[in-house]
């Protein structure tokens, strides 16, 4: 897979405005899949409900008929029906409205989808995607919440994907239709969906299924996934006011990081801070800190922190749930921490509110 | 196509081509040449040659792991396959698919799983593709009994049927699911089970009779590319070898001898033996050309060892 960065279109104003929120940047990048691309399909359950996953393809069965097709209760069918597509002609999106279903598919994903290509020695390709909703907001409990990045990444021929603004939303998915001739999961985050992004306030993407540099800056570098990049970017833009200047990549690749750009980043801050959404063992912590170990551990001039969810399934009582997963508090403390070799009284910390608290635009159950 | 006394010789000398070409990988088993698991299709070679008479090259066969024989019906290479057995460069999928993930696209036929089951809904999504792309196309998945115990397979069946997709689910029923029976693992009787999803399902029970196969299928094939709807054949046949490897197993005591040879009585590949004789120099010639290919190929080497991965 190429993963160097390529020339990259301009996008239009129509397709990824001013401003502009995650679930619509979803939307324009399903509306332009289905229109770009006649054999583009839409797969899954409630993919022609009032809901519309989330209202990222509400009403594009009735524009596109016979291209958003609802499924029954089989997530394992359902994959295999969108690989046996893929290999007679078709570009299935298959969604999931909770990543944990995905499960239920995962002999497809990891026995078949992945292997299709190489098994066979390129006798075939399966060009598809899987969309995956991490369902975390509050109360979700232990099987609508989990984040699975690392278990799909962990399986060679998947490109497993976190995308964590409206602008990598339209590049990745977009370059998935067109140009990537194999299965790709995209992990989306439920919290994100209603939040508003000022699109230019991010650095643009010059790679679509690559890594991005999110905040330059000497003191520490953070790798962060998903919404955890929005909340290290809140940190820093607190923790600058205090002297404190920190470089983040958005991994966003979590199948393919981007080893150079971390490993010039760490040279050059000296500190690695990893915060992924999810556990910390065998996952994206621990595959960074992989890539700093094997490549030069010499450019560290302090150990690793990582942060992610407790080593325990998700509790559903807020009060654990609150616990259970790092807040914006958690994170300063550890950068600063990270940055200065021990806590810093002088910098004011948030008070410990939970993530969901500060990005949940929607009240309810779903 | 052929009728009568032509068209039996042509299905037998198809069988046998099967047969034979399993015999040489059991004679050259003991070598270490073929360093792939082998699930031989002996005894159910007229299954795929009586299913492959009706189908076009545009159709599609999603096989199994004991693929061999669907693969040559189906006008697979046989040089390439042997050549893939052999782990070389030149087999069709450059050694990294060996006996259990047989494919020759160019003539439609899929690759297999050696997951059972699991190629069962991929043929069904297939099918989809070829409504929604308009092509006059029928997709057909084998599977064994032991597939049908699987979600999957009821998942399948069911979306195939609600969408009503033109699709074949052709059940090998060998009876054995490795080494366990039927009654060992199904409360239910297949054909009558698929009913249930408002599909129309035929049993065929003499499965050693090719031409019989070969008629069956026809009229359901024609049924399907006539109104595109999905179809259920069972077909009773018999694994005559292990389930995997070069030998035999009666000596093991989970099936009986006298049943197979009982079905063997009644194979043509075994009782006709004037036709075996007069049919094999040829058969015997093209086996033989094969593995000069094989053993002629190149092994892969580093330089394939990670392509074709993304």
């Amino acid at each position: 897979m190429n993963i160097s960065p390529t020339n990259l279109s301009p996008i239009s104003s129509e397709i990824m405005p001013a401003r502009m929120s995650y679930r619509e940047a979803l939307a324009a990048a399903m509306r332009e899949a289905l229109t770009r691309h006649d054999h583009t399909v839409i797969i899954g359950q409630g993919a022609t409900d009032f809901k519309g996953i989330f209202g990222t393809i509400t009403g594009l069965h009735r524009e596109f008929p016979g291209r958003v097709i609802e499924t029954p209760l089989s997530e394992d069918a359902a994959t295999g029906v969108c690989i046996g597509a893929a290999l007679n002609g078709l570009y299935p999106i298959n969604t999931h409205i909770r990543a944990d279903f995905g499960l239920l598919a995962i002999n497809q994903l990891v026995n078949m989808a992945a292997k299709q290509k190489y098994m066979f020695g390129g006798l075939f390709s399966v060009p598809m995607m899987v969309r995956l909703v991490i369902g975390r907001s509050w109360g979700q409990g232990a099987q609508h919440s989990q984040s699975l990045q690392s278990l799909f990444a962990h399986i060679p021929g998947l490109v497993v994907l976190m995308p964590s603004t409206p602008e990598s939303i339209v590049r990745s998915y977009a370059h998935a239709v067109a140009h990537h001739a194999g299965p790709v999961l995209v992990l989306e985050h439920r919290l994100m969906y209603e939040l508003v992004f000022d699109t230019a306030m991010h650095p643009p993407v010059t790679n679509p299924f690559g890594s991005h540099i999110q905040r330059v800056g000497k003191d520490v570098t953070i790798v962060a996934t998903s919404i955890m990049v929005l909340e290290a970017l809140r940190a820093s833009a607190n923790l600058a006011r205090y002297g404190i200047d920190c470089e983040i990549i958005d991994l966003h690749s979590i199948s393919h990081p981007d080893r150079e750009m971390i490993m010039t980043s760490v040279a050059k801050t000296g500190k690695l801070l990893v915060a992924d959404t999810s556990w910390l063992a065998y996952g994206v912590a621990a595959e960074v800190c992989r890539i700093v170990a094997e490549s030069d551990p010499g450019v560290l001039k302090a150990p690793v922190v990582t942060l992610g969810m407790a080593p325990a399934p998700c509790p559903t009582a807020k009060a654990l749930e609150d616990l259970y997963y790092p807040n914006l508090r958690d994170l300063m403390s550890a950068i600063v921490r990270l940055v200065r070799g021990a806590d810093d009284p002088a910098i004011e910390m948030p008070s410990e509110h939970s993530m969901s608290d500060f990005y949940k635009k929607f009240r309810g159950p779903f | 196509m052929i009728a009568g006394v032509a068209r039996y010789k042509e299905m037998f000398r198809q069988a046998l081509r099967i047969r034979l070409v399993e015999e040489k990988i059991i004679e050259l088993y003991p070598s270490d040449k073929i360093q792939s698991p082998v699930h031989l299709s002996i005894g159910q070679e007229a299954v795929a040659v009586g299913v492959c008479e009706h189908l076009r090259r545009e159709d599609l066969v999603f096989i199994t792991y004991r693929g061999h024989a669907f693969y040559l019906a189906k006008g697979g290479s046989m040089p390439q396959m042997m050549a893939e057995l052999y782990g070389r460069r030149n087999g069709m999928s450059q050694g990294k698919a060996g006996s259990m993930h047989l494919a020759a696209p160019d003539v439609g036929v899929m690759g297999a799983s050696a997951v059972v089951g699991s190629t069962i809904s991929v043929a069904v999504g297939a099918a989809l593709a070829a409504r929604l792309k308009k092509k006059d196309q029928i997709s057909v998945v084998c599977y064994g009994d032991g597939a049908t115990e699987q979600g999957t397979y009821h998942e399948a069946l069911n979306f195939a049927s609600l969408y009503q997709l033109p699709c074949l689910f052709l059940c090998e029923n060998n009876g054995l699911a490795v080494h366990a029976t039927l009654a060992e693992r199904q409360s239910y009787k297949i054909a009558e089970h698929a009913r249930v999803y408002g599909l129309e399902t035929i049993r065929i029970e003499d499965g050693w009779d090719f031409t019989k196969v070969g008629d069956v299928c026809g009229e359901v094939l024609k049924a399907i590319r006539g109104d595109g709807r999905p179809r259920v054949i069972e077909v009773l046949t018999c694994r005559y070898k292990e389930h995997v490897g070069p030998g035999e197993d009666y000596a093991a005591g989970y099936r009986s001898h006298a049943e197979v040879q009982a079905w063997m009585a009644k194979d043509p590949l075994c009782t006709d033996t004037a036709l075996v004789q007069a049919l094999r120099p040829a058969l015997d010639a093209e086996i033989d050309e094969a593995v000069a290919f094989a053993e002629a190929g190149a092994m892969p080497g580093i330089d394939d060892l990670l392509t074709d991965v993304l």
